[in-house]
């Protein structure tokens, strides 16, 4: 990590719920311009630290570092204008608006409103949506509410995005196709990417750097070959041998 | 929305508005009466369509800025002269400022909390309207000047139900718009993308608290008396409620349509069966509740008559 430029430091990140400590101290940096990947069993509170990082929870302790800033304790809306975009392990497309609308409703209000919708109309291209542009959120088959969700966290062009299981619920032609767009994302445009996956396939093969968490706590991190044979990880996976 | 679709909505406002303007001369009081109170619910339901509809709190107190309108027109006209015209700019403040400091802390409510909150507020505003004596005259109410004002009150009514057509109509598609309705969908989601929400609800809700300040002081001027009672009645919030859901929240025509079909329907019940009309009125609903589950515009989406969606 030396020589590599950080996109994201957090450190010592905490966040209890009464007696479950759901992020007890959790510490790594994100690369920035890479595909990072965020694993561990159910319950290891991957899911809690996207949260913490968007600010739909609040840390109890511990600091997020972006761009030279400490973003913790700001309103998920402070988060995202900064530069950080997001999706759901759940979809949360908007369900009674259209596909058109959805994606309107994340472009930034000091984007002249022209520019809004050339922006929209492009990535709806980019996802494949554009012939359903017209149609309810809530009447697009699961995948293509990920891919809805993942077109509409790109709506302000966000430096840093965050994917919380975008292969969950999806087809695998589907699948193929969103990590396409990952890829370019990454590749053509230079973003960060950080994705939390069941999925070992998607981790092992598109992801350059994955950090595992169990109970709270990362266990361990490396190259997705090295984290494969860790014997930390095979143990929060399987248990004792 | 393309510009076609813009200039064919402004052009049948504009029939609209001629029509209004014409009928005045060529009905008389009574009717004159109804399409006032008509375009008074309009601009009620459209109202509480801003924060109820497009934004998704529902509110159960609206009749409170509505009240207060009329208690700025009642107060201002008969203990300190005031022209009426001029009395609606100080009730449309009083509600706009009312709007600010009760929406801060209850627009942290959600669902039926924020509805039992609003409700409570309209019924502490109706008690210090009641005991305030000095202000208000209490339970005694206040009568205003016995003059004829079907004329002047019927085209006030109209030049506030345009302005509350048109307010809405920019509300409803505009990205200011769209990301109310992104609150009414998910406000989780929303705020994660982008949207600051306590701006947003606050600034919708007192946009939606202004014009029924208007309607509830030219309605004052209107019906010469006013008492809490019957200013601050839940009954007008219902049918606020009730207009707007009728024709299809959310939206900017269905509140207008569900007015202006209810609203003449109810009055002809009362004239065909005075005994029951509240039973035939009841029985309308319920029909429409059944078979149109989320309004006119709601159907008319279903059936494919009206698009999808506000902004195209």
């Amino acid at each position: 990590m030396a020589d590599m430029e950080i996109a994201l430091d957090i450190q010592h990140l905490k966040k209890y719920f009464g007696g479950i400590k759901a992020v007890d101290g959790c510490t790594f940096q994100v690369p920035r311009g890479q595909i990072s990947g965020l694993i561990g069993p159910n319950g290891s509170g991957k899911t809690t630290t996207f949260n913490l990082l968007t600010g739909v929870l609040e840390a109890d302790s511990g600091e997020v570092i972006y761009n030279g800033e400490n973003i913790v304790g700001l309103k998920p809306y402070e988060i995202f204008n900064r530069g950080i975009s997001r999706t759901f392990q759940i979809t949360r497309i908007y369900r009674e608006m259209t596909v058109f609308e959805n994606m309107l409703s994340a472009s930034s209000m000091k984007m002249p409103v022209r520019e809004a919708r050339e922006r929209a109309e492009q990535l709806m291209e980019f996802v494949t949506l554009t012939k359903l542009r017209g149609e309810y959120g809530g009447n697009l088959s699961y995948g293509q509410q990920k891919l809805l969700e993942f077109a509409r966290a790109l709506m302000t062009d966000p430096d840093l995005i965050l994917l919380d299981e975008p292969a969950a619920g999806v087809n695998r032609t589907l699948l193929n196709n969103l990590l396409d767009h990952i890829h370019h994302l990454q590749e053509e445009q230079g973003k960060t990417i950080l994705i939390v996956e069941h999925d070992m396939n998607v981790i092992m093969n598109h992801c350059e750097k994955v950090f595992v968490l169990d109970y709270g706590v990362k266990i361990a991190e490396g190259l997705p070959e090295d984290i494969q044979t860790n014997e930390d990880v095979i143990e929060a996976y399987f248990g004792h041998r | 929305m393309g510009q076609k679709e813009h200039l064919r909505n402004f052009g049948m406002l504009a029939i609209l508005i001629i029509i209004l303007c014409a009928l005045p001369s060529n009905i008389n009081l009574y009717q004159r009466s109804v399409i006032m109170f008509t375009m008074m619910y309009v601009v009620l339901s459209l109202s509480w369509n801003i924060i109820s509809g497009y934004t998704g709190y529902v509110s159960f107190g609206h009749v409170m800025f509505y009240g207060i309108g009329a208690y700025a027109t009642g107060i201002l006209v008969v203990d300190y002269g005031w022209h009426w015209i001029a009395t609606l700019f100080v009730g449309v403040f009083v509600s706009f400022v009312v709007s600010l400091v009760i929406g801060f802390p209850v627009l942290r409510l959600k669902g039926p909390y924020f509805a039992i909150a609003m409700l409570g507020a309209a019924e502490g505003t109706r008690v210090v309207a009641t005991v305030w004596e000095d202000l208000t005259h209490g339970g005694e109410g206040i009568g205003l000047p016995n003059i004829e004002n079907s004329f002047e009150t019927y085209f006030a009514m109209l030049v506030v139900m345009l302005v509350t057509i048109v307010v809405s109509y920019w509300v409803g598609h505009s990205r200011f718009g769209i990301r109310l309705n992104a609150i009414r969908e998910d406000e989780i989601a929303a705020e994660s993308l982008g949207i600051n929400s306590t701006f947003y609800k606050l600034f919708a809700f007192a946009l939606s608290a202004i014009f029924p300040a208007a309607a509830g002081g030219i309605q004052a001027y209107k019906v010469l008396y006013i008492d809490p009672e019957t200013e601050f009645f839940i009954l007008v919030t219902i049918y606020m409620k009730l207009f707007a859901m009728f024709g299809g929240k959310g939206t900017v025509i269905g509140p207008i349509l569900g007015t202006f079909v209810l609203y003449i329907v109810q009055e002809i019940t009362w004239v065909k069966f005075p005994t029951a009309h509240l039973i035939a009125f009841g029985v309308f609903i319920v029909l429409v509740a059944r078979f149109m589950p989320r309004g006119l515009m709601g159907f008319a989406i279903d059936k494919g008559w009206a698009r999808k969606g506000m902004v195209h």
